[in-house]
């Protein structure tokens, strides 16, 4: 039987949620911003093949909000991990990550979170290295979906600790 | 007629469903999504996959707004609801079709996203800017208070040398060493003017001053200058021209200066013109135009604009000192009176530099009276006991060089806010007088100023404290005044400077 798992993209708008999703599913990238309001679902079957397995990953794109606490929790039923996005290049969009990630904690314990800080490619590898203390610990990876650097490993590796 | 008209004019923006336990659809009106009955839900759109678990509950309704669907080649956002029941009724599924609702919303929050992100990134970019413009300033500002220490060594040891017996060829030499040491001076002054200019801490101070010995005085120095590049120099000064002005004396020299500067640096041969003429004098204001012609090397009209700009120089060759900093001082000190400077040029002929300025005109302006510079005297019948705050070896050495050249003064020098207060409580010592250096290591020198403001015995807190600095902004002087300092000597000083200002407070 294959196995399906729901994964929920949180985080500010405008951080490239849909960047990130489009370019996992598609391998597609557009510079035009348009806000995603309420949820997109893509699907997309993964062969993760250290652990032999199929995955469809039933991915949501939430509408993004500056207040985790104005999210839909009817669009978090059910779900299997989290990918929390911010935007390297925008303060604003991280400076409450670790509240955030308390808050996602405390209402879905024991569920993978992968942190990311996506627009790699509008920044140097100095300034995230000059920056790391202010994106938190709690940051596994930085991505660029118009590059698409990190993109893939990043959703294959929740799927593989989703699947463990 | 009510039934009527809702026959007539509803629109079917609700499809109903009965699904069973395992996601099979059993039913549905299709109003929405024709033929999906007899599908498994989850087959028509990954949304309903997160349905399977939710399927077993009882009793519940739950609603999802806002969700993007896609079926068959049709596309709706709508909201869906799912209604589970106790006992054997099985669930029902509800999908209202609100897409024209919420595109009208997706418009209104890409307007308010897109400028929420545009304000962000624009802040972020000014506080970029900003960030970058301080750490420049603050860097010209600490590197040019560096190089005036060492300059006062070289200024003070100069004037020594000088007055030590020296044959004319040594005093040459010294003669080169002053006019650099006076040209090094005179660009840490054009930096930190920049500095201040672009930080908008440089304001004109408004005041009665002499046009027409403004301008002599100009065409003096600058006919020696001129002769000993082997130029001639003109001046024409309208008769018309008014004496007394209102307006910023110290800044129009500095302007005509460095204009004046700027035509004698490109010129090799020929000559320099200096022209100054009344336009007009109109409800109490006087515009004076001011002409500088040379028939120096000249520019290429493509080239005007950038000669204003701060360290351009563009002439290539290196055979024309200085780093560029003259006409960008005058652009910017020339735009504070709300006015421009105008370039005509022809690349090999020559330049003209001209500018009209506005200036407070009228009856009541009149000139301070100017005294005579005192000589500088002290009571020839005592000594002066001089406590020295300065942790700067060459300075700490030019102010002992100056003081023992008069034979009038006990030095003592320290260079920790500890030994400062213990030095002056001290009952031994009766200081005149204290010079403080400001940026000392352990303390700034106007915390210890404060410091001796508060000692509990009125001979000590009351003595005179000179400050010795070249931090000497505007908002310096203030803060040096709060903490109690009588005046302040402007590094670099040489014996005339430290000893005039002493004078003031040793009787």
């Amino acid at each position: 039987m294959k196995i399906s798992k729901k994964i929920v993209l949180l985080g500010h708008f405008g951080v490239g949620k849909s960047s990130l999703i489009r370019r996992f599913v598609e391998n597609t990238f557009s510079e035009d911003y348009k806000v995603t309001i309420g949820v997109h679902i893509l699907k997309k079957n993964v062969t993760l093949t250290e652990a032999d397995k199929d995955v469809s990953l039933v991915i949501w794109d939430l509408e993004g909000n500056d207040d985790i606490n104005n999210t839909r929790m009817s669009y978090l039923l059910g779900t299997n991990g989290f990918i929390y996005v911010f935007d390297v290049t925008r303060p604003s969009t991280y400076q409450n990550l670790e509240s955030d990630l308390k808050f996602i904690e405390s209402k879905y314990a024991n569920i993978p979170i992968k942190v990311v800080g996506n627009k790699k490619d509008l920044v140097t590898n100095e300034f995230i290295k000059q920056n790391n203390e202010k994106f938190g610990r709690l940051t596994n990876c930085y991505t660029s979906a118009k590059t698409g650097n990190n993109v893939e490993d990043l959703f294959n590796k929740l799927a593989e600790e989703l699947i463990k | 007629m009510l039934k009527a008209y809702k026959e007539k004019y509803a629109k079917d923006l609700i499809q109903y469903s009965i699904i069973d336990l395992t996601g099979l659809i059993v039913e549905s009106d299709g109003v929405l999504f024709p033929n999906m009955e007899n599908q498994n839900i989850g087959d028509i759109h990954p949304f309903f996959e997160c349905f399977y678990p939710l399927l077993l509950s009882k009793d519940e309704e739950l609603v999802f707004s806002c969700i993007h669907l896609d079926y068959n080649g049709k596309s709706i956002i709508g909201d869906v609801i799912l209604k589970t029941f106790d006992g054997v009724k099985l669930p029902l599924l509800t999908i209202h079709d609100l897409t024209s609702h919420y595109n009208n919303y997706q418009t209104t929050a890409q307007v308010r996203n897109e400028s929420v992100i545009h304000s962000q990134i624009l802040e972020l970019k000014n506080s970029y800017l900003k960030e970058k413009e301080e750490f420049k300033n603050t860097f010209i500002a600490n590197f040019s208070h560096e190089l005036r220490d060492p300059l006062t060594g070289i200024i003070t040891f100069s004037d020594i040398l000088e007055k030590s017996g020296l044959n004319q060829q040594q005093q040459n030499y010294l003669d080169i060493m002053k006019s650099s040491s006076n040209f090094l001076k005179k660009m840490i002054d054009d930096i930190l003017d920049l500095s201040k200019i672009e930080v908008g801490k440089l304001n004109l101070v408004i005041e009665p001053f002499d046009l027409i010995e403004l301008i002599e005085d100009l065409k003096q120095s600058y006919t020696i200058k001129a002769k000993q590049k082997g130029l001639e120099f003109h001046s024409n000064f309208s008769e018309k021209l008014p004496k007394v002005l209102g307006g910023d004396a110290l800044r129009l020299r500095q302007v005509l200066s460095n204009l004046l500067n700027n035509a004698l640096k490109f010129t090799q041969s020929g000559s320099v013109t200096f022209n100054v003429s009344l336009n007009q004098i109109r409800a109490q204001k006087a515009s004076i135009h001011f002409e500088i012609i040379d028939t120096g090397i000249g520019i290429n009209e493509e080239n005007i604009d950038a000669i204003f700009n701060s360290f351009t120089q563009i002439n290539d060759q290196n055979s024309f000192k200085g780093v560029g900093l003259g006409l960008s001082i005058a652009k910017y000190l020339v735009e504070l009176t709300k006015s421009k400077i105008n370039v005509t040029s022809e690349y090999g002929k020559g330049s003209t530099f001209s500018t009209s300025i506005n200036f407070l005109a009228n009856q009541t302006l009149k000139l301070s009276k100017k005294t005579q510079p005192k000589p500088i005297i002290f009571d020839k019948d005592r000594k002066y006991n001089i406590l020295l705050v300065e942790d700067s070896e060459i300075t700490q050495l030019s102010v002992l060089k100056i003081l023992a050249s008069k034979g009038q003064f006990f030095l003592d020098i320290v260079n920790t806010p500890e030994d400062v207060i213990s030095k002056i409580t001290n009952f031994d010592n009766e200081f005149d007088l204290v010079l403080m250096d400001i940026k000392l290591k352990e303390k700034d020198g106007d915390d210890i100023a404060k410091l001796i403001r508060k000692l509990p015995e009125k001979q000590h807190r009351k003595i005179p404290i000179i400050a010795l600095t070249a931090k000497v902004f505007e908002e310096d002087l203030k803060r040096y005044k709060k903490a109690g300092i009588n005046d302040v000597i402007k590094k670099p000083f040489d014996q005339v400077s430290l000893l005039d200002t002493m004078s003031k407070y040793l009787k």
